[in-house]
């Protein structure tokens, strides 16, 4: 592998890895709150970034720029309106019962969204590349890329790494997921409501995946299927880190990432292997992920 | 007058199993009510049924208010402090962080939060060390007291305490009942309804003293108003 592919890798690696760990950083905060592997965040990815498309198609004519905000807006309206129906109305009635019956109702949601978004944008491949095109390419050591990539995306997952980290340690809100996280019952014995905790949770955790989705829009076409790509190996990175855990989910994105860039390079036919090889290779060394920690009863 | 706490006819079942049977007692205002019984008789069940923990039938009642109606996140902010029995610290906090998180969440004032901190200070003196500890750190002793500190910031008309001298080495359950001693010494007019197996550690300090036994109240409970 010469130099110029190298360093291609690693930019391949780290714009693909700022969008897996904002999808993948989603699902950990869920489970790290509900205790719910939510199945159906790779449908909210997919829907993000269809919503993503429709709105950038719509205002591009009006001005270009406004295809940013409106990357954003879209992901909003799917954190909220998906996330929050998702929620309220599936998982709700289930807390408490058989975490077999979440699993199998995410699942249930994830096959109702795949029909949705065909029936919604249809099985056409979607276009909506204004965002990436708007900014200039950059040159890193001697390599043209684009920054749209190799800035914007990296820099918007750094910006949501540290923005949880602020939020959950220094803010009220925050101090309030912490506690249901790590207690239920004893945070409602202080005067918390763990449902709306929940509630809130779940649309800040869809609204990651969606965000994902939204930003991923205008570097690749859209077609059924994506939700479940990004699912399976959104899972792997979770899983890998330890889920709940976020400054892991950011490390092991940028690993996975980095890995599966290289191996595109190398042997391409490995690519959908390595995640999950390391996923496994990970978990039957330290079964609750990289950064994951057994949870220890104090007596 | 008007009991600060009563349960009428309360009937509980986990898994269909009746765990609670008739419960009927009630409490005065400033009353330091003992809550006794062995393993498995029914006093967990009962106060985690008065913060809102497990579905009841019957009328539970705090200063004459019917608790049915009200959600078990809105009983603390009536004034309810609860140590479960366990601690249930959160031990991504610092001690003094635990204390305070009830009166953030209830949005007290902070010259009304900081009166509650030094309120639960003087109580118990020795979490002023351990303050800036966190909480995961501190040894299952402290941590009663810790969870003690954290039940008085909001509990300044009933204080519910689950076995609190449960594991307590002598010498920590002897500060354990001085910090009630204290506590009753300083806030005549506080509820105190403490839970515990060994009939003995409770009988100087509290003026009522209720046996429950398989899951019903012994005796006549109705004149148990302390």
């Amino acid at each position: 592998m010469n130099s110029t592919l190298a360093i291609l890798a690693v930019l391949d690696g780290i714009s693909y890895a700022a969008l897996v760990f904002l999808v993948s950083v989603g699902l950990s905060l869920i489970f790290g709150v509900l205790r719910v592997v939510n199945v159906a965040h790779g449908s909210l990815y997919a829907f993000g970034a269809y919503l993503a498309a429709t709105f950038s198609i719509k205002v591009a004519p009006l001005s270009p720029w406004l295809t940013y905000p409106a990357l954003l807006a879209a992901s909003v309206v799917i954190g909220v309106v998906c996330g929050g129906f998702i929620e309220r109305f599936l998982l709700r009635p289930l807390y408490g019962r058989d975490d077999v019956l979440q699993l199998l109702i995410t699942f249930a949601a994830f096959m109702i969204m795949d029909n949705l978004q065909r029936l919604i944008w249809g099985v056409q491949p979607i276009f909506a590349a204004e965002p990436l095109k708007l900014l200039p390419n950059v040159t890193v050591f001697g390599v043209n890329y684009t920054s749209y990539q190799v800035i914007l995306l990296p820099g918007v997952a750094l910006m949501t790494l540290f923005g949880l980290r602020y939020f959950l340690r220094h803010t009220l809100a925050g101090a309030v997921i912490m506690a249901v996280t790590e207690d239920r019952e004893a945070s409602t014995s202080i005067g918390i409501d763990a449902r709306r905790v929940y509630f809130v949770t779940f649309i800040i955790g869809a609204s990651l995946a969606a965000l994902g989705g939204a930003l991923a829009s205008p570097t690749t076409s859209l077609v059924p299927g994506m939700g479940a790509d990004m699912i399976v190996l959104s899972f792997a990175v979770a899983a890998t880190a330890g889920l709940g855990q976020i400054e892991g989910t950011a490390l092991t994105a940028l690993m996975i990432g980095l890995t599966r860039a290289f191996v595109i390079y190398l042997q391409p036919e490995f690519e959908v292997l390595v995640p999950y090889l390391l996923m496994v290779l990970v978990l039957l060394v330290r079964p609750y992920g990289l950064f994951g920690a057994t949870q220890v009863r104090k007596i | 007058m008007t009991p600060m706490l009563s349960f009428e006819n309360v009937n509980v079942a986990i898994a269909d199993a009746p765990v609670l049977r008739n419960v009927t007692f009630a409490l005065r205002p400033g009353a330091s009510a003992a809550l006794i019984g062995r393993n498995g008789a029914g006093k967990t069940t009962t106060v985690r049924t008065i913060m809102g923990f497990t579905k009841a039938i019957g009328a539970i009642r705090l200063g004459g208010e019917d608790l049915g109606s009200i959600p078990p996140h809105r009983r603390p902010s009536l004034g309810v402090g609860y140590a479960p029995e366990d601690r249930r610290l959160f031990s991504a906090f610092t001690v003094e962080e635990n204390i305070l998180l009830p009166g953030r969440v209830a949005k007290l004032s902070l010259q009304e939060t900081r009166r509650r901190l030094e309120r639960a200070y003087s109580v118990l003196p020795e979490l002023q060390e351990l303050a800036r500890r966190p909480a995961g750190s501190v040894s299952g002793g402290q941590g009663k007291m810790v969870a003690l500190g954290r039940a008085l910031m909001l509990g300044t008309r009933l204080l519910i305490l689950d076995e609190p001298f449960q594991g307590l080495a002598p010498v920590l359950a002897q500060r354990y009942a001085e910090a009630l001693r204290r506590l009753r010494s300083q806030d005549k007019d506080i509820t105190m309804l403490i839970t515990e197996s060994n009939p003995k550690l409770l009988e100087t300090f509290a003026d009522v003293t209720l046996t429950i036994e398989r899951g019903e109240i012994e005796g006549d409970s109705s004149q148990s108003i302390g």
